[in-house]
Parts: structure tokens; C-alpha cells; sequence
């Protein structure tokens, strides 16, 4: 502890502080040290190697920074730990204390960091909609398909800072959906209805925009291509690309959104 | 915690004490003055904590202004991820946003309109440590809002936003320092204390107030870079274990997504050199994983830079100007302060020689005043 005010005497002249007004209280404080402490030649030393005369603040002040110091260090230190728990794979350790780094690092400082990891997605996925009314004669009129992906890219080409909205929002939903439902369409858990409920406002919005026509029910269809092998590919993952995909979604109701 | 136990060892005082162990104190001594000094008597990377202030008050300024003819889809009340989802997963997850407190369009315009001012402020440096708080509650809030529109560089931004209140990041380069300089260094205890005895304590209040804030942010800074490690680690490590990294063909499937291919012209170009493909994703996962083991050497430099250059083709190639531009300020911070103040020395050299060629002659007599401002 001694030490710790010692040098809390040092940083408190270096802080720009006249050396008068911390001699005196310093002295008393530094004498109060000495006389609680043991050994007394080494305290001196050191402290006259450096800032001869001076001390630190009294006491109590002294304790309360070196107890804040090592708080600091501890909780930076832990929470350093914490993250790189939360982030690297699941492993024995961030098993058995996964309440307490999941509790710390969620939301807050959530991450994740597979970049283009650990393969890039080699396919494009192209969203279309289309929706239906029924006439007035009781029959049910389906639209064109209309295509979302094609606005996104033509709003991203030739953009040096492409929109959130092109590149990330329709994307995201679809990757949302997929890992909530699978290749089932019906939802069973809360996020997955959510993720459902998204994507088709998403869909629903975008197509009211560009039509300006009332439809009852829209459906959406999610075209998977694959992206061919580079030239320089060997023929292992040649083969391995997967055939063009083609899901169709079951049609929703387009409500408006419940706010 | 270590310093509390030294004094308390049971060594006969002085004498007869064995000199391996008396080094060995000497030696740990020593190692807990550098420390300390290292901790808590100063600040460090003053600069660097200002260059992701000026960095990320920027980026996130850019980002909102880009973005102000789509401000509602992404976080108004009419955005597709209703006020009413947010809140339902809001309260599945404990995220938070101020953005939901209201469904009014006034309140939301508001809330947009304080997030640029903040944003300006925070990167200007005005008042930083409050306006530090409010940057990052504005940035959260509006990350949160429209959580599955974001991608790595807003995760990065929202985090840095968080720790940044922690730093002194507004001591240079800010309207804060600016300030301070033109107030002098008048204010400080021999003023007050001229007759009295009681400012005595308040002086010793000021100095604990002044190292704590040193030891904050330091700790601060720490986790910074410790972040920015993780970062790079994860990321490179987790390609390892991807097969077409391995293969080096990567990219190849990266540059031909329809989504990140604002110039398609150039992603084609880039496609069709195919070494240049596989040596390119080599160096990406090489010095991903290799990033956190050199910092302590002067390759940090050769990183730094090529890190930088990968990052700029991002954020050109890929369309990704944000997470392009909040990774080059993440490794910002792993530049010294003496660069810094070399780049501030040469930006001042230029402008004042701007000026003087824009006065003439007359401005040669002035000339006296450019070491007094590059003293400050």
C-alpha cells in the first residue's frame, strides 16, 4: 500500500501540480506511512530516487485509488477474456461458464466475426414477389413476378457507398428466415414468426412501391444459384457446386403492418 | 495488488538478506514502476484515441447523412421491422434503443436530427467526454432499431462507440484542446491555494479525479486494441478452417456475388487473374492471423499498411465504404503518437504555407506565429 501512495505522490506532481501545496499535506501522509509500516530505508529510497521530499495524497485517497486501479485492470482484463470466450469456438471452458459470458457479452458487445468465413457464400440468391386480388367477380387475379433482388443490384452498381437498404436488408431477412425455419415454411418459435413477419413487410412494402396497386396475399420465391467454380478450381470442388435451387414460399396475407 | 504484498516479504531489513531474492525484488520493483508509470501517471495513444473520435464521428455522420432518404425504412415507424417487432425482440434479447420510446414521427425526426448533431459534435471533440456518452447511446439505439440490416463494420462501430466513453479521446485535435490551450494553464491548485489550507485536499481530489481517468483510459485503450485483435483473429482463424481459402479460390466467389459488385467491370477483371486471386486470399487470412502476434514489432508498419490497402479494395470492390473505413480507423489505433504529431507538424506546415501563398508577402511577417500554435 505504501508504495501505491508513494507513487500516487509522484503522478500527482507529474499531473501539473505545484510542488508546494503537495509537500505539506504530502509529508504528513508519507510520514503516517512510514510509521504504520515496517521497513522504512527502502520507502525512502524510493521514494527519494525519484521525487525526493515529495509524497503522496493521504490515505484514505491513496487506498481508494489503488483499489480503483486494480478494479480497472481487472475488469478490462475480464472482459477481454469474456469476448474472446464468446467468440471462439465452443470449446470446454465457455461451456462451463456459458451463463456468465453469454450474460456479459449479449447484447451489448455481441459479435461476430466470420467474414467471408470459414467459405464466402458461393451462391446468389434472387428474391422475387408477386401478389394476389380478388376481382370483383369473385375470381383470383395473380400478378407477374416481380423482381427484388434485380432493384437491389441496379440500386448497388455504379455506387461508391451502396445503400443499407439495397445490400443488407432483404439479404438479411432472407438468411434471418432460413436459419429460423429450415426448408419448413411454418414457423415454431417466436423469432421464427418474427423473421417471417419481416420478410414479408419487406416484400409487401417493396412491391406496394413500385405498383401502387391493393393486393390481398403476396407469395415469394427465392431463386438459389449457385456461383460457377473459378477456372483455376480443381475438379473436387467443381463437383461439389449444387444445382440452381427454386423454393417457393407459401402465400401470406399482406396486411398492413401491425404497429 | 502485488505492490501491497512487497513491503510485508519477511526479509530482515537491509543485511543479510540473500541477493538473489533482493534482485529479484529490485527487479519486480522496477516492473511495477514502469507499469505504474505506464498505467496511471500517463495517458497513452492520446492521439489514437482521437483519431477513432474524429474516425467514427465521421464514418457514423457519413453513414446517417447517406442514408437520410431511406432514414424511415431503416429506423422510423414505418421501417418493415416494425416499432413493434424491435420491442418484441428487444425484450427477448435486452437490447435497447432510444428510437423505440415513441412511434411519433416527430420523435423519430428528432431522434435523427440529434444523432448528426452528436455525431458532429463527437467528431469536432466538443465537450467529448459527455458527448461521448450520448454518441454511443445514439449509436446502439440506432444499431439496435435496425439490427438485421447491419453488418461487420456497424458491429465494429457500436463497439468502439461503447468503449470510446472510457478514453480521453478528446485531448488533441478537438475543439476541448483547443480550449484549454486559449485558457492557459492558469487554473491549477497554485491559484487556489495561494492563502488557504483547505483547497489542499481539493487539489489532492483534482489529481485522484485526474489519475483515475488516466488508469480508465488506459484500460479503455486496452480493450480497444485487444478488440481489434479479436477481430482479426477470429476472422482469419475461422478461414483457415474453410476449404476454399485453402484452395485459394475464395475471392473468386466473394467478387462474383451480385450484392458486392458495384463495379462489375472490376470485379470481372479482378476474377479473371487467377494468381493474383490466390495470392491475394492467402495474404488476407495471413495477416488476419498474423496480426495479433506482431504488434510489438516494427512489421506492425508493413501490416498496417497492407491491411489498409485490403481494406480500401473492400470498401471500393465489395461496395462496403463503411466497414472499409471503420477497420482502417480500427488500425489507426496501432500507430504511435509521434506519427501523429508528425502528420499534425506536416498539416500545418502545408496549410500555413497554403495561407501564405494565398496573403502574399505580407503574411511574411506572421510567420512567428506557426511554433507558438504547433506548441500547443
Amino acid at each position: 500500500m505504501r508504495e501505491a501512495l508513494i507513487r500516487n505522490g509522484r503522478l500527482h506532481l507529474l499531473d501539473g501540480i505545484e510542488p508546494m501545496d503537495v509537500r505539506e499535506s504530502g509529508r504528513e501522509s508519507a510520514d503516517d506511512a512510514i510509521s504504520n509500516a515496517t521497513p522504512t530505508k527502502e520507502a525512502a529510497d524510493r521514494a527519494s530516487s525519484r521525487t525526493p521530499e515529495r509524497s503522496g495524497p493521504p490515505r484514505p485517497l491513496g487506498v481508494v485509488m489503488a483499489a480503483a486501479t486494480v478494479l480497472c485492470l481487472a475488469a478490462a482484463f475480464l472482459h477481454v477474456l469474456l469476448v474472446f470466450l464468446y467468440v471462439a469456438p465452443p470449446n470446454t471452458i465457455s461451456q462451463r461458464y456459458s451463463s456468465q459470458i453469454y450474460g456479459w457479452v449479449e447484447p451489448l458487445f455481441q459479435q461476430n466475426w466470420k467474414l467471408f468465413a470459414p467459405n464466402p457464400e458461393s451462391v446468389n440468391r434472387q428474391i422475387l414477389a408477386r401478389t394476389m386480388q380478388t376481382a370483383p367477380d369473385g375470381t383470383e387475379q395473380v400478378s407477374d413476378w416481380f423482381d427484388l433482388t434485380a432493384v437491389d443490384a441496379s440500386a448497388i452498381e455504379h455506387n461508391l457507398f451502396p445503400s443499407h437498404t439495397a445490400q443488407n436488408m432483404l439479404r438479411v431477412a432472407w438468411s434471418n428466415y432460413l436459419d429460423w425455419h429450415g426448408s419448413d415454411d411454418r414457423s415454431h418459435s417466436q423469432r421464427a414468426l418474427m423473421m417471417k413477419e419481416y420478410l414479408r413487410n419487406i416484400a409487401v412494402d417493396r412491391v406496394a412501391a413500385q405498383r401502387h396497386s391493393t393486393f390481398e396475399a403476396i407469395q415469394l420465391q427465392v431463386i438459389t444459384r449457385p456461383i460457377a467454380a473459378s477456372a483455376a478450381a480443381d475438379s473436387a470442388e467443381r463437383t461439389a457446386r449444387p444445382p440452381i435451387d427454386t423454393r417457393y414460399l407459401p402465400w401470406w396475407k399482406a396486411g398492413a403492418h401491425e404497429n | 495488488m502485488k505492490t501491497e504484498q512487497t513491503p510485508f516479504v519477511p526479509t530482515s531489513p537491509g543485511r543479510q538478506a540473500p541477493r538473489v531474492t533482493d534482485n529479484v525484488k529490485e527487479w519486480l520493483r522496477h516492473q511495477f514502476g514502469a507499469l505504474h508509470t505506464a498505467l496511471i501517471e500517463q495517458p497513452i495513444s492520446l492521439y489514437a484515441a482521437s483519431v477513432l473520435r474524429i474516425g467514427y464521428g465521421l464514418l457514423y455522420l457519413a453513414f446517417l447523412l447517406r442514408e437520410f432518404p431511406h432514414r424511415d425504412e431503416i429506423w422510423g415507424p414505418d421501417s418493415p421491422w416494425t416499432p413493434a417487432l424491435a420491442t418484441q425482440f428487444f425484450d427477448l434479447t435486452g437490447w435497447f434503443s432510444i428510437l423505440t420510446l415513441s412511434d411519433s414521427r416527430l420523435y423519430f425526426e428528432g431522434c435523427y436530427a440529434l444523432a448528426v448533431v452528436t455525431c458532429a459534435l463527437f467528431m469536432l471533440g466538443w465537450r467529448s467526454r459527455a458527448v461521448s456518452v450520448v454518441f454511443a447511446i445514439v449509436v446502439v439505439s440506432f444499431h439496435a432499431r435496425a439490427l438485421f440490416m447491419t453488418d461487420g463494420g456497424d458491429n465494429l462501430m457500436r463497439l468502439m462507440a461503447v468503449y470510446l466513453c472510457l478514453t480521453a479521446c478528446g485531448r488533441r485535435w478537438s475543439l476541448d484542446a483547443r480550449r484549454n490551450r486559449l485558457r492557459a494553464s492558469t487554473v491549477y491548485c497554485a491559484s487556489r491555494s495561494a492563502g488557504l489550507g483547505a483547497p489542499d485536499l481539493w487539489c489532492q481530489l483534482g489529481a485522484a479525479r485526474r489519475s483515475l481517468i488516466t488508469v480508465v483510459h488506459n484500460c479503455g485503450m486496452f480493450v480497444i486494441a485487444a478488440q481489434i485483435c479479436i477481430v482479426y483473429g477470429a476472422a482469419g482463424l475461422y478461414k483457415v478452417q474453410g476449404g476454399l481459402w485453402g484452395s485459394g479460390t475464395a475471392l473468386h466467389y466473394v467478387v462474383n456475388l451480385d450484392l458486392f459488385q458495384p463495379w462489375p467491370m472490376l470485379s470481372h477483371m479482378v476474377d479473371s487473374q487467377q494468381m493474383l486471386v490466390a495470392v491475394v486470399g492467402y495474404l488476407t487470412v495471413l495477416l488476419q492471423v498474423g496480426f495479433p502476434f506482431i504488434l510489438f514489432s516494427r512489421l506492425k508498419y508493413v501490416f498496417v499498411t497492407m491491411l489498409f490497402g485490403m481494406h480500401l479494395g473492400i470498401g471500393v470492390l465489395l461496395g462496403m465504404p463503411v466497414f472499409a473505413g471503420a477497420m482502417i480507423v480500427a488500425d489507426a489505433v496501432f500507430l504511435p503518437d509521434r506519427f501523429y504529431r508528425f502528420l499534425g507538424r506536416t498539416w500545418r506546415r502545408t496549410f500555413s504555407r497554403a495561407a501564405l501563398r494565398r496573403k502574399g508577402t505580407t503574411a511574411r511577417t506572421e510567420t512567428p506565429l506557426v511554433p507558438a500554435r504547433s506548441t500547443g
